[in-house]
């Protein structure tokens, strides 16, 4: 199992007290595809952000390739997403001070594993991969909202992540769009078996998954 | 992997982002630079003033004077027309031998005189000096307008002139004037040289005549001023040790004879600190509103980073980074700027009031001024890039992302 959640409580604390996630268990093996559908404020996007590890304030136990997530410290847990996590966006957030190449590299930059020649080689492979080779040095902003989105794929997955965790990364996107984004996304991961975890409204999506978890109330309905 | 954050990724996006600012980097850089050059300008021309004035002032007169009490005090002969005479010179001698602060001092006889020359008559205060002591007090040399300095006294009777003086006198080196003192004896002298302090006040009435000549004139072999330099010009002990050891004479150190110009130069100082770091300050909160909007603007941006690897520190490190680029850059261009602007004001000629004589505006080019300016200005920008930058730090990539 590469994401094993063991009995996760969320709370909110504003405005008042209220439970978001009641006694969450669930594993994910490695290659999966899982879509996490619900109405909103069923939860699904806190149980996203609990399971890429942005979000540690929880009860219960969650370790992602074996590692405990709560007995890491928060250096080390913005470490451990920059290896093994690769985040897409509802909106697709590419910084618009840099140019396509150099948002793709920013987190392979961080990283600092490779060296820069073989960072933009592995960046300019993964954009051809999603088909945006060809615009590699143009800002950013430029781009539409289907191309920013297949630059996010390739920038969630520069530094070879085990987990891809996508929060509605068609929700921006126009339905035809949306098809060819998931399309790719699919296709692309299952071609390198990484595990994705996707939250979305999008029926199109949950029937195209390996499984679909559906969220009610906080709870994961069986 | 590394908690460094000093890293050349961190450095490159700082750049980035300081480059999509171009203007109001440009802006925050003008602060920085306007707040350091007019710091510098200013501490230099100030502590020029100041330095000058020190130079004239306090290397043209002792740092301590013993003269005698006047006659008046202690005993009534008639009128007065002799020097009251320091009766016990020679215990006043063997006592500043001894003193390990005073570093050099010079006896004199100071007569007031009556000068005239074929144009006008003037009052003048002649000083008595032996020429080898009195060379080790004031450095004449520097200040000689023509002629020589204090050797040419050894000719007898010549005469050396202050600049003012001489003018009004209307007389120059090789000219003679005649001196007509209290007590009816004149003689004629020769101009040897003509000096000027720089301050009207000294070069308006100061003359230096050989001590044995105004000895014999006067009629008597006594000498009237004791004047000291101190080693350290701030301790002045040695004044009332003087007193309490010797009867009937008086002391008088520098600080009570140039009180104005003591005063003056404390004045200058507060001034130049003070409006040299309201400016610093002014620059400061500029970087500090840029950088805190930018914060506000870039959230997302931020939350972004810090989802895909880069941690609380980098966030901080790639904004300060900003700030400090900002602050060496400007400090720097500040400093050039400063040191331009106080190369101009060093050659502009000064209308001399009737205090100052001088030809151009004194300026003081000392390179720690450079050196002060300069950290001055980062460490005030990096106090203002602090703030903003340990804000950006703690935004939160949830609160952020989720509230879209």
């Amino acid at each position: 199992m590469i994401i094993e959640a063991q009995h996760i409580d969320k709370y909110f604390l504003e405005p008042e007290k209220h439970q978001v996630l009641k006694d969450i268990s669930l594993s994910i093996s490695e290659g999966e595809l899982v879509s996490v559908y619900g109405e909103s404020g069923s939860g699904k996007s806190t149980l996203l952000y609990i399971l890429s590890t942005l979000d540690t304030g929880f009860e219960g136990n969650l370790s992602i390739k074996n590692q405990d997530i709560k007995k890491l410290t928060s250096s080390a847990l913005t470490d451990f997403r920059n290896k093994y996590i690769g985040f897409v966006y509802q909106f697709h957030y590419l910084l618009p001070e840099f140019n396509v190449l150099q948002n793709v590299m920013l987190p392979a930059m961080k990283l600092a594993q490779k060296s820069k020649e073989e960072m933009k080689k592995d960046a300019l492979s993964l954009l051809n991969e999603v088909g945006m080779k060809d615009f590699a040095k143009r800002p950013s902003y430029q781009l539409s909202g289907g191309q920013q989105q297949r630059v996010a794929i390739a920038r969630a997955l520069i530094n070879d992540p085990s987990v891809i965790i996508a929060d509605e990364p068609t929700g921006n996107l126009d339905q035809k769009n949306s098809g060819v984004i998931f399309d790719l996304l699919k296709e692309i991961t299952e071609r390198k078996n990484k595990t994705v975890v996707i939250a979305t409204h999008n029926p199109k999506i949950y029937h195209n998954s390996h499984r679909t978890i559906e969220m009610i109330d906080g709870s994961i309905r069986l | 992997m590394s908690k460094q954050v000093f890293t050349k990724t961190n450095i490159f996006i700082a750049l980035q982002y300081l480059s999509a600012r171009k203007k109001q980097s440009f802006l925050a850089t003008i602060g920085v630079l306007l707040g350091v050059t007019t710091f510098i300008v200013m501490i230099n021309f100030m502590t020029g003033v100041n330095d000058f004035l020190d130079d004239a002032v306090f290397n043209g007169s002792p740092d301590i004077i013993v003269s005698a009490t006047t006659r008046k005090q202690h005993e009534k002969k008639g009128f007065n027309i002799g020097v009251n005479a320091i009766e016990h010179s020679k215990r006043i001698d063997d006592l500043l031998k001894e003193n390990t602060n005073v570093q050099s001092f010079a006896h004199q006889i100071i007569s007031p005189a009556i000068l005239i020359s074929d144009a006008k008559q003037f009052p003048g205060s002649i000083n008595g000096v032996f020429p080898d002591q009195e060379r080790n007090m004031v450095d004449l040399e520097r200040r000689l307008i023509e002629g020589e300095g204090f050797q040419s006294l050894s000719t007898e009777n010549t005469i050396l002139l202050g600049i003012s003086l001489a003018k009004r006198l209307q007389v120059s080196v090789g000219d003679q004037i005649k001196m007509i003192l209290p007590n009816g004896k004149n003689t004629t002298l020769t101009v040897s040289g003509i000096f000027s302090f720089g301050i009207t006040t000294i070069d308006n009435v100061r003359t230096y005549v050989s001590a044995t000549t105004l000895q014999h004139l006067l009629g008597q072999n006594s000498i009237s001023n004791i004047h000291i330099k101190l080693k350290d010009r701030d301790d002045v002990r040695l004044k009332s040790y003087l007193i309490e050891n010797i009867d009937n004479v008086t002391t008088e150190d520098w600080k009570d004879s140039n009180k104005t110009i003591v005063i003056g130069n404390k004045v200058r100082d507060i001034l130049t600190w003070s409006v040299s770091f309201a400016l610093l300050l002014v620059a400061g909160f500029g970087i500090y509103n840029i950088l805190n909007i930018t914060v506000i603007q870039k959230r997302k941006d931020i939350a972004v980073l810090k989802t895909i690897g880069y941690s609380s520190n980098d966030i901080v490190f790639i904004f300060l980074v900003q700030s400090i680029i900002i602050g060496v850059l400007g400090a720097i261009l500040g400093s050039v700027l400063g040191y331009v602007i106080s190369y101009l004001i060093s050659t502009t000629p000064l209308d001399t009031s009737d205090f100052i004589i001088v030809d151009t505006y004194p300026i003081n080019f000392k390179m720690s001024y450079y050196v002060l300016g300069f950290s001055f200005g980062v460490v005030t920008t990096i106090f203002a890039g602090y703030f903003p930058s340990k804000k950006a730090s703690k935004v939160d990539p949830v609160t952020i992302i989720r509230g879209i």
